[in-house]
């Protein structure tokens, strides 16, 4: 073994060894393990210490990792056992000592008395002793360095495993997809019906769904189809376009008062039939982004950027102000908002609403779609990956602009006449920066420029969280981190945007070929 | 013969720099007009006083009799004036084709609201523009290949495929700006035919720059010779070629001297 080898396996163990200690100083250790012990099937009461053996699990887990990563250092060597054996053993031991001095310490602090929940409130006397496997400081330690060694060295064994049968697995594969492919893929995929069976069976999902799946899920996946009409329009502003506006709350809050204030009792006692006021709320906010667009259509990148940015905080004050208090009720914000009525009839309990906004988005994805594949969406791109270029090349990028803006703002103003009807309140602490940011988030998580990137997106950014539920108090930590993995892993997005095939072949008997086909050049 | 283009004193000012220096240019209907001159002479910023980039401190630029100075680039590329640029600039994450048919925009007729409700006569018109932009690949030699990410293209691609995204524009004017840099000798020699093909095929006047004097030579009607942004001479090419301020300027003072002693003796040997 090279020193270089020894350096990077020690460096693995490292981050590894620090990672174990992060998440026992901030009591992840504990919440992962009962996760586990959970997913085995076993009871664990709330406030409960979970098993020893969910701990061994979590911990065997990471080690395998330590040892999988520290063996595979270069991706062009074959693997020999002896080589791996020599990493990974490095790696563990590594990071079990460093995990060993950190366990000394805090066991040595805790058995002397000292209360480590005045400064870490996750290090309660139990969860040390839990990290110690419940025995003395010592033979803890000792038992941690040898787990992580003996698993980095397995982590070792299994990479050379995997490499030596990837050959196999990839054959086997192959094989699988070819013989899928000519028995029943290939004529599935050329047949029409399919695509018609698949939409019945999504179609048919949407209207059983949320008659079954109660109140809760209702709501949180209103609010994830809200966010999929947010982000389809910003995506048409930011993704398309190119416009990074960063106020684009300011349309979803100029949407949500516009229905909320022709609808309510209060302050203005407008009682306007649902579905007109819910065209004005989306014409107001789509007019709004031309009155908007107007000022701002010279500036680009950063500059457009922090003047959106004010935009959508000086609508927030605005609606929070004193000034307009007896128009918007200040503060308090609207209440006693309008629900949906058809014929007469009310439509306002949870499976009411989560129809109608599945109806909305499949409008609006509809809409989005016509409008990205038309000349207008190759325009938009146009404008997007070069400016000046698009409009010397005959684009009239105001115009452009400017109906990106008010188109984006429809969306947005839909999604928050929506929101307001279905809260039956809206205020203007609903408005905040924080939502354009999350939408922002969303489209380019999802993939800038991409319909199902923003459906992807609006269900990672607002369903996951909610999924995440289990996590408790860890939820945003590991939240965030998912992100910057996928940033990192594909940072095109969760469904990047393809463009289109579109090209139609030419009859070569009576065209000039002036210029000889090669694509010649070096690239 | 009728002038299609025709700029009169056109100065330029960056602060205390005259990058064109009251430039006078009169090109012909249907003629291959090139400007040369050393790099820095002004060349790409009269250029850019032409299709709109820029709008000049002095002088007018006429296309067809029409003032067009200060007027927007995208009404410029309506009215018929479309170019290419010297460091390629395509729509880069777009396929070839789309980067044609964004060329067909000034003459598009249906909006957003046509788009939207895909009426019979919008899907004619889409249908139209993907086979003539097809059309146009073709044309430039590259059919088959507009599916492909302009990006993905290789160099002397991309060359190709901005000048199909300018035809597209149906221009009347076509600025080219370099277009063989970069070309080897093959490349240039079938980028100069192609040119004269535009010419002749499509009856569109050509102004060019160009550093490869043999392409200059051979295809041009008319030459303009830039210096620190003046206009030093102008002629077909057996004048310019003769002419001893465009040596100066390519070579330096002394080698004019040389040059005009070398043709004496030629012409004492004879």
């Amino acid at each position: 073994m090279n020193k270089q080898s020894i350096q990077k396996s020690a460096a693995s163990g490292l981050v590894f060894g620090i990672i174990v200690i992060f998440f026992a100083l901030i009591g992840f250790t504990v919440v992962f393990s009962g996760l586990i012990q959970k997913a085995l099937g076993q009871s664990l009461g709330v406030g409960q210490i979970p098993s020893i053996s969910s701990f061994l699990i979590f911990l065997g887990l990471l080690g395998i990792w330590n040892g999988w990563r520290a063996s595979r250092q270069d991706k062009h060597e074959t693997l020999s056992v002896k080589k791996v054996l020599g990493r990974s053993a490095i790696a563990g031991l590594v990071a079990g000592v460093l995990v060993m001095v950190y366990a000394l310490i805090v066991g040595a602090l805790n058995n002397s008395g000292i209360n480590l929940r005045t400064y870490l409130s996750q290090l309660s006397s139990e969860s040390v002793r839990f990290f110690l496997f419940n025995q003395t400081i010592v033979v803890g330690g000792l038992i941690h360095v040898f787990y992580s060694t003996l698993m980095a060295v397995i982590g070792g064994f299994l990479a050379v495993a995997s490499e030596r049968s990837r050959e196999r697995v990839k054959s086997t594969r192959e094989s699988i997809q070819k013989w899928s492919q000519d028995r029943w893929l290939g004529k599935l995929q050329g047949n029409p019906y399919v695509s018609y069976v698949l939409m019945g069976v999504v179609l048919l999902l949407l209207v059983l769904l949320p008659r079954t799946w109660g109140a809760y899920w209702n709501y949180v996946m209103g609010t994830v189809g809200i966010y999929v009409l947010l982000g389809l329009g910003l995506n048409i502003i930011v993704g398309l376009s190119g416009q990074l506006v960063l106020g684009y709350v300011a349309f979803f809050a100029i949407g949500a008062y516009t229905f909320a204030l022709t609808t309510s009792p209060e302050p203005h006692n407008l009682v306007w039939n649902f579905w007109i006021a819910l065209g004005v709320a989306v014409l107001a906010a789509a007019l709004s982004g031309i009155l908007i667009g107007l000022p701002i259509m010279r500036l680009r990148g950063d500059y457009l950027a922090i003047v959106t940015l004010g935009f959508g905080e000086i609508i927030r004050i605005l609606l929070r102000s004193d000034i307009l208090k007896d128009f918007t009720m200040g503060p308090r914000g609207v209440r006693n908002i309008a629900g949906p009525t058809l014929f007469g009839r009310s439509f306002t309990t949870d499976v009411d609403f989560m129809y109608l906004i599945i109806l909305a988005v499949l409008l609006s994805i509809f809409l989005a779609r016509r409008w990205q594949e038309s000349s207008i969406g190759r325009a938009w791109l146009a404008i997007s990956q070069d400016e000046t270029v698009a409009q010397a090349t005959g684009v009239d990028t105001q115009k452009y602009k400017l109906l990106a803006l008010s188109l984006g703002a429809a969306f947005a103003g839909l999604g928050g006449a929506l929101f307001a009807s279905r809260n039956q309140f809206t205020g203007p602490e609903d408005h905040a920066l924080m939502v354009s940011i999350n939408v922002l988030v969303l489209v380019i998580v999802g993939g800038m420029g991409s319909i199902p990137g923003v459906v992807l997106g609006a269900f990672a950014l607002k369903g996951l969280p909610e999924i995440l539920r289990e996590l408790e108090s860890y939820r945003l930590l590991v939240f965030g981190a998912l992100l910057v993995v996928m940033m990192i892993i594909r940072p095109e997005g969760l469904w990047p945007a393809r463009r289109p095939k579109l090209e139609v072949p030419v009859e070569q008997d009576h065209e000039p070929v002036p210029l000889p086909a090669t694509a010649g050049g070096e690239k | 013969m009728k002038t299609v283009l025709e700029a009169r004193q056109v100065s330029k000012i960056f602060g205390g720099l005259v990058a064109v220096n009251k430039v006078d240019l009169v090109v012909p209907e249907g003629a291959i007009a090139s400007i040369i001159g050393p790099n820095g002479a002004g060349k790409t910023t009269l250029f850019n006083c032409i299709s709109g980039f820029y709008t000049p401190e002095l002088g007018d630029v006429l296309f067809n009799g029409r003032k067009i100075q200060g007027m927007l680039t995208d009404k410029v590329a309506a009215m018929g004036i479309a170019r290419t640029y010297q460091n390629i600039r395509l729509f880069k994450n777009m396929s070839a084709v789309e980067n044609v048919m964004v060329g067909f925009e000034p003459h598009l007729k249906h909006g957003w609201m046509k788009a939207m409700l895909k009426t019979p006569d919008y899907q004619k018109e889409q249908k139209h523009i993907i086979n003539e932009a097809s059309r146009l690949l073709h044309y430039v030699g590259l059919a088959g290949l507009g599916d492909n990410l302009a990006l993905n293209l290789p160099y002397g691609a991309q060359r190709r495929l901005e000048i199909a995204r300018a035809l597209a524009n149906q221009p009347k004017l076509l600025l080219l700006d370099e277009p063989t840099a970069g070309m080897n000798p093959q490349e240039t020699d079938a980028m100069k035919d192609f040119i004269r093909h535009i010419r002749d095929d499509l009856e569109i006047t050509i102004i060019l720059i160009e550093h490869d004097m043999r392409v200059v030579m051979n295809i041009s009607d008319q030459i303009s010779v830039l210096d620190y942004g003046q206009k030093i001479a102008e002629g077909n090419p057996k004048e310019i070629q003769a002419n001893p301020r465009v040596i100066e300027a390519y070579l330096g003072p002394g080698a004019a001297a040389l040059s005009e002693k070398y043709r004496r003796e030629k012409t004492h040997d004879a």
